[in-house]
């Protein structure tokens, strides 16, 4: 890790996420939720009459349902008026469902992910990328020798069109419906972009591909929806970064997450979370593992008011495994509720969990987190580690894990500890010549280097960085 | 509340129990306001994940099993002379202030349906003082439950750098046909400097259900430590809590459960500290055999006052039998960083190769496993500072594990 | 030349409440290229002085003042220290400039320091002293100028190129000198902080620091405790080396005679009670060996 580390010192500033564009769409929705939105986006896209019905029955669902309010020191949601919020905002862009020329993008957008690094990644060290702007992907583009193997990297407009049998059995069926909860309601009424990643047999991507979704507008909803398809034996990475610029008004994501791993497939999920500080982030991710396959996420919560985000994995087939890395950064302002959930519903699946959390003024975090075991799941394994760090008495950090446990032949543990940075440490490297905010810094990135060091480099110095802005205070 | 209730359970019932423990008004009144609060009160609160609950106390069925007014035991409330350990009828004629300041001021009748129908219907009760510096060892309330039903309360109260052990114990006697319920409510209000300890033993029939609520305030440099045994009923919803109320107090809860049959325990564990210094120590183990089930739920909640605590959670669950299900949520809740804290669980069964071992040096399986329980209650039995306690656990354990 | 200057210092515990008078007046002066030896019974304020030199928050000075003296020159040729800023009130200053001003202080117990590499954390602390020395010695008006000029020109996947004045391939090879220098073996480069050391692996670490940060006077706090033979001697030679090829000014506080033997000290002091009670020469050390600190003592309250 010292190489990365070494990053620390120099910093971008939060103009790196801290700009705004004029906001110039094609179309845009206006506020609020009921049915001629949703037929009115369904229409600008296009869409075949069974995605209308499809969505029409989400919002049918999402009225019906209430919101969640009786969860265990739960984010308070109650300042998040979703009639505020407008659903869909396409941008004026030339070329439908993405160019793969950032030159053919309109200047302020082209310039926007400029600014984000997307393209200089690209080039560098991934196979490919994805970068949507308020309601559409806006790029997308791909390493023609994955196009060869029969990879599919899309957006999830174009998979609608191009891919019908593959989405209209795997789209919110049976990983993600709408009835899982009201957030997921929501999503398959108004859901517009994400991506569609389809890996046949045996194929595996070596380099990341990378979906970038940055929102620009005030008060804007984002529903991008992604969906992964995993053929047995496969395997490929799949990177998210979001980031969007700070309004007094509240804004929106509710994404829609949903990866189906094949019989000894690979697939990993790795998100930077970066939202300004008036995003509610309510997201539903979940992964179905079949047999011998291996799941993992990847979660660093950095951004965002309040994130209620508990990727979950069901370990389905005999021997499959999950792993979950979960990093939270909770300043002033936000509540990062996060956490993972796992169910072992064949016999030797294992899971593990690690978690650490870092709360600052006044910031929150909460690790929720459910391991269920299924009677007949034997010989599973569970192990969950969460560590929390606090900065200040203005913080809290809490720790709120669920075990349940039908099967006897089963091996779980669980362990928690909560701490302060300790004067003493703080002090030494100080002594060394690092002055306090640096000593501290070093220290929270020492606390978070377990997990780091498991980390793909870009990622971590990625998320390094992030940290190292909320310590500074500066960022949005 | 849905739970439609035994039709005795009216204000002239509450009256009549009441007057024949010689009540004062005010006393009858916070009964009578607790039973009219039952419609607009929860049952206590139970973990629910998305599609489970993980206890169902909205079937008991009052109408089956309340029975106020038969209410029938045997009881020993005795202890040392140096304390005052006083049936609830004597205490209220003897000790009418002390009750009226203590009474309900650590529990709230109203804290949830269960505790409010407890504090209507009670009809025999506990009163345990202990005056300033006096050293009670030894004080003893057993209480067999003859009856249907049976609602208890106890009070122990210890003034400055008083020190008392308790040891209670609650069995059924005589058969009694359907289901019965058992309730009680403990109050513990430990003094500046004071130290309580208090044993619980529950064996009651597999026909009970059991519910209770233990709660005490510490005060400055006080110290409560909890042990909560439970073997019997069909279904226990316990819970044992401690509030650290002033600087430097101390509490320990240590807990040890053994379910057979369709068992079902839901033990909970909570501390709160709210002053400085606090120091807390969960240790809970517990097995499960046949198709018993158990939850447990620890809750470590440091406030923001709470300047240099220290909380420790340790919970662990052996699964005998394949049928047999163990759901567990240690939680922290910390609002001041100037905290050590940590908790961790453990579900499992009997090593298979730690079988293997003593059976490779002659043990037969059945004795091994037996060795192998029992050494697994053995870091929790440690713990136990009341020999008698200790010894009758150990005992319950081994005759448990060779029914 | 650097002089390091204790006058009449007070100091007592921070902590609110507790009301506790450790220094009681202490008078010390340690330059460049010295070496002193600062021993005296247990609790007598030893390693009270030196973290106090260098800034220990547990600490609250009451009176009396530290002062580093510095002429032009200390930090090489290049480097200018005006006239008005050649002495410090160290009192004044944060733990990492009082670093950065070139005192260094050994612990007694290292901090162990999870998750943070040795060779990260020390190229680190190297950049951090010279980006801090700038600041220090740095004309008030000009600072203003220079801070907002980062950009965000880069790419969030890829770290920006600058790495601060010493380069990662330049460090190691300071790094790698120092350690053979010391008989270090090469893989606690890549260890944490401390994390897991030995003892005696902390006590070496901490003296490695020293020679790698090349501080104007180092404080050592038992830096002998609970070292083997060997290990001892290779401490005692990173110490000399730090006087012999740095000039650093060395104030050793030990309980025992005989790192001293290896360390040869110029002067040496006696603590008793919160004071310096007796100084004298390198043969001070062999008469305490020999017959305690009792008589110091004795002597100290009849002239007192």
């Amino acid at each position: 890790m010292s190489s990365e580390q070494d990053h620390l010192k120099e910093t971008d500033t939060e103009k790196r996420f801290e700009f705004k564009k004029e906001e110039s769409a094609a179309v845009t929705s206006g506020k609020g939720l009921t049915e001629e939105v949703v037929r009115m986006i369904s229409d600008d896209k296009d869409e075949p009459e069974w995605m209308l019905e499809r969505r029409l029955r989400s919002l049918k669902q999402y009225h019906e349902m209430p919101l969640p309010t009786d969860w265990p020191g739960q984010p308070d949601l109650t300042e998040l008026d979703i009639e505020e919020i407008v659903p869909y905002i396409r941008p004026d862009v030339d070329k439908r469902s993405g160019a793969d020329d950032w030159d053919d993008l309109p200047e302020d957008i082209q310039d926007t992910f400029e600014q984000l690094g997307i393209p200089e990644a690209e080039r560098k060290a991934l196979s490919g990328v994805g970068a949507q702007y308020e309601s559409e992907v806006v790029y997308q583009n791909m390493q023609e020798q994955w196009e060869e193997k029969g990879v599919v990297f899309c957006n999830m407009d174009e998979a609608v069109r191009e891919h019908p049998e593959l989405v209209k059995e795997y789209f919110m069926t049976k990983c993600v419906p709408p009835s899982d909860n009201k957030f997921a309601a929501l999503h398959g009424a108004v859901w517009s972009g994400g991506s569609f990643v389809y890996v046949p047999e045996d194929v595996t991507v070596e380099m990341p591909v990378q979906a970038y979704f940055r929102m620009n507008s005030e008060g804007m909803g984002q529903f991008e929806h992604t969906l992964i398809i995993a053929e047995e034996g496969s395997e490929v990475h799949y990177i998210e970064g979001c980031s969007a610029p700070k309004y007094g008004s509240h804004n929106l994501h509710s994404g829609g997450v949903e990866v189906f791993v094949g019989e000894d497939a690979h697939v990993q999920y790795s998100t930077v979370q970066n939202w300004s500080k008036n995003t509610y982030n309510l997201n539903t991710k979940r992964a179905i593992c079949e047999k011998g396959g291996t799941m993992e996420w990847v979660s660093g919560s950095m951004g965002s008011k309040a994130t209620m985000l508990y990727p979950s994995t069901i370990l389905k087939g005999r021997g499959a495994t999950d792993n979950h890395i979960t990093i939270a950064f909770a300043g002033e302002g936000q509540d990062i509720d996060t956490g993972a959930k796992v169910y072992h519903n064949a016999p030797n699946t294992k899971s593990t969990i690690e978690s650490k959390s870092i709360a600052k003024d006044g910031g929150r975090t909460n690790y929720r987190g459910l391991v269920h075991i299924a009677d007949g799941a034997e010989g599973s394994s569970t192990s969950v580690e969460c560590d929390a760090l606090m900065f200040d008495n203005e913080s809290t950090s809490d720790t709120m894990p669920y075990m349940e446990i039908q099967e006897s032949k089963v091996d779980v543990a669980h362990e928690a500890t909560v701490g302060k940075i300790g004067d003493e440490d703080v002090f030494y490297l100080q002594s060394r010549g690092l002055d306090d905010d640096d000593a501290k810094q070093m220290i929270v990135a020492g606390f978070i280097e377990p997990i780091t060091e498991e980390l793909p480099i870009e990622y971590a110095v990625e998320l390094n960085r992030l940290i190292e802005l909320e310590m500074e205070g500066s960022l949005g | 509340m849905s739970t439609q209730v035994h039709a005795a359970l009216d204000e002239g019932t509450v009256r009549e129990i009441s007057e024949s423990l010689g009540e004062p008004e005010w006393l009858l009144e916070t009964r009578l306001e607790a039973l009219d609060a039952l419609d607009d009160l929860a049952m206590p609160s139970v973990i629910r994940t998305p599609g489970r609950e993980w206890t169902n106390l909205h079937d008991l069925d009052f109408e089956g099993f309340v029975d106020p007014l038969n209410a029938a035991e045997n009881k020993d409330q005795v202890g040392p002379d140096e304390a005052e350990v006083l049936p609830f009828a004597e205490a209220v004629d003897e000790h009418e202030e002390l009750l009226k300041e203590h009474f309900g001021s650590v529990v709230d009748p109203q804290d949830n349906y269960l505790t409010a129908l407890s504090t209507a219907l009670f009809s025999t009760g506990t009163v345990v003082y202990v005056p300033e510096g006096v050293d009670a060892e030894d004080v003893k309330i057993r209480t067999e439950m003859n009856s249907q039903s049976l609602f208890n309360y106890t009070l122990v109260v210890t003034e400055k750098s008083a020190s008392v052990t308790i040891l209670e114990r609650q069995s059924t006697g005589e058969d009694v046909d359907g289901e019965r319920y058992y309730s009680g409510i403990v109050e513990v209000a430990a003094g500046e400097n004071s130290n309580v300890q208090y044993g619980s033993l529950q064996n009651v029939d597999e026909e009970t259900y059991n519910y209770t609520l233990k709660r005490g305030h510490a005060d400055t440099y006080a110290t409560i430590d909890w042990i909560e045994g439970n073997i019997g009923s069909r279904l226990t919803k316990s819970s044992v809590e401690t509030y650290l109320k002033g600087d430097s107090s101390e509490s320990q809860i240590v807990g040890a459960f053994f379910g057979h049959g369709d068992q079902h325990f839901d033990v909970n564990a909570r501390v709160w500290h709210e002053a400085e210094h606090t120091t807390a120590d969960l240790v809970t183990r517990g097995a499960l055999d046949d198709e018993a089930r158990s939850v447990y739920e620890g809750v470590q909640d440091v406030g923001s006052d709470a300047w240099d605590t220290n909380s420790y959670q340790r919970e662990n669950t052996l699964m005998l039998s394949d049928e047999s299900e163990a759901d567990a949520s240690p939680k922290l809740i910390i609002n001041n960083h100037d905290t050590e804290a940590s908790h961790s669980a453990t579900v499992g069964q009997v090593s298979d190769e730690d079988l293997f071992y003593m059976e490779t040096r002659g043990t037969d399986p059945e004795s091994a496993e037996n060795m192998l329980v029992e050494g697994f209650f053995v870091p929790v039995l440690e713990e136990v500072a009341v020999d008698e306690l200790r010894d009758d656990l150990t005992d319950l354990v081994a005759a448990r594990l060779r029914e | 030349m650097a002089t390091l200057e204790l006058n009449n210092l007070h100091a007592e515990v921070a902590e609110e409440g507790v009301d506790e008078q450790i220094l009681d007046g202490v008078d010390l002066e340690v330059k460049s290229g010295e070496i002193h030896a600062l021993m005296g019974p247990n609790g007598s304020g030893k390693s009270t002085t030196a973290k106090v030199i260098a800034g220990h928050p547990a600490y609250e000075v009451t009176e009396g003042e530290v002062l580093l003296h510095l002429e032009d020159g200390d930090f090489g040729g290049a480097f200018e220290i005006p006239e008005d800023k050649r002495t410090w009130d160290l009192l004044d200053l944060e733990p990492n400039e009082r670093a950065a001003l070139g005192v260094f202080l050994g612990f007694q117990y290292p901090a162990e320091i999870e998750g943070v590499t040795m060779t990260n954390f020390l190229r680190t602390a190297l950049n951090a002293k010279l980006e801090e020395r700038e600041e220090l010695f740095e004309d008030e008006d000009e600072h203003e100028e220079e801070e907002e000029e980062a950009g965000y020109d880069t790419s969030p996947m890829e770290g920006p190129a600058d790495e601060g004045e010493v380069g990662v391939a330049e460090f190691q090879q300071i790094l790698s000198e120092k350690m053979e220098q010391l008989d270090m073996d090469e893989k606690f480069a890549q260890r944490y902080l401390n994390a897991g050391f030995s003892g005696g692996e902390k006590k070496q670490n901490e003296v490695l620091q020293a020679a790698i940060l090349e501080p104007e006077v180092a404080v050592l706090d038992e830096i002998d405790s609970g070292l083997d033979i060997d290990r001892l001697q290779d401490v005692s030679k990173g110490i000399n080396a730090l006087r012999d090829e740095q000039g650093t000014g060395i104030l050793q506080i030990t309980h025992y005679q005989r790192i001293l033997d290896y360390v040869e000290p110029d002067h040496v002091h006696v603590m008793l009670d919160g004071k310096v009670a007796k100084s004298g020469g390198a043969e001070l050390a062999e008469k305490l060996e020999d017959n305690g600190y009792d008589w110091v003592r004795e002597e100290f309250y009849e002239t007192a």
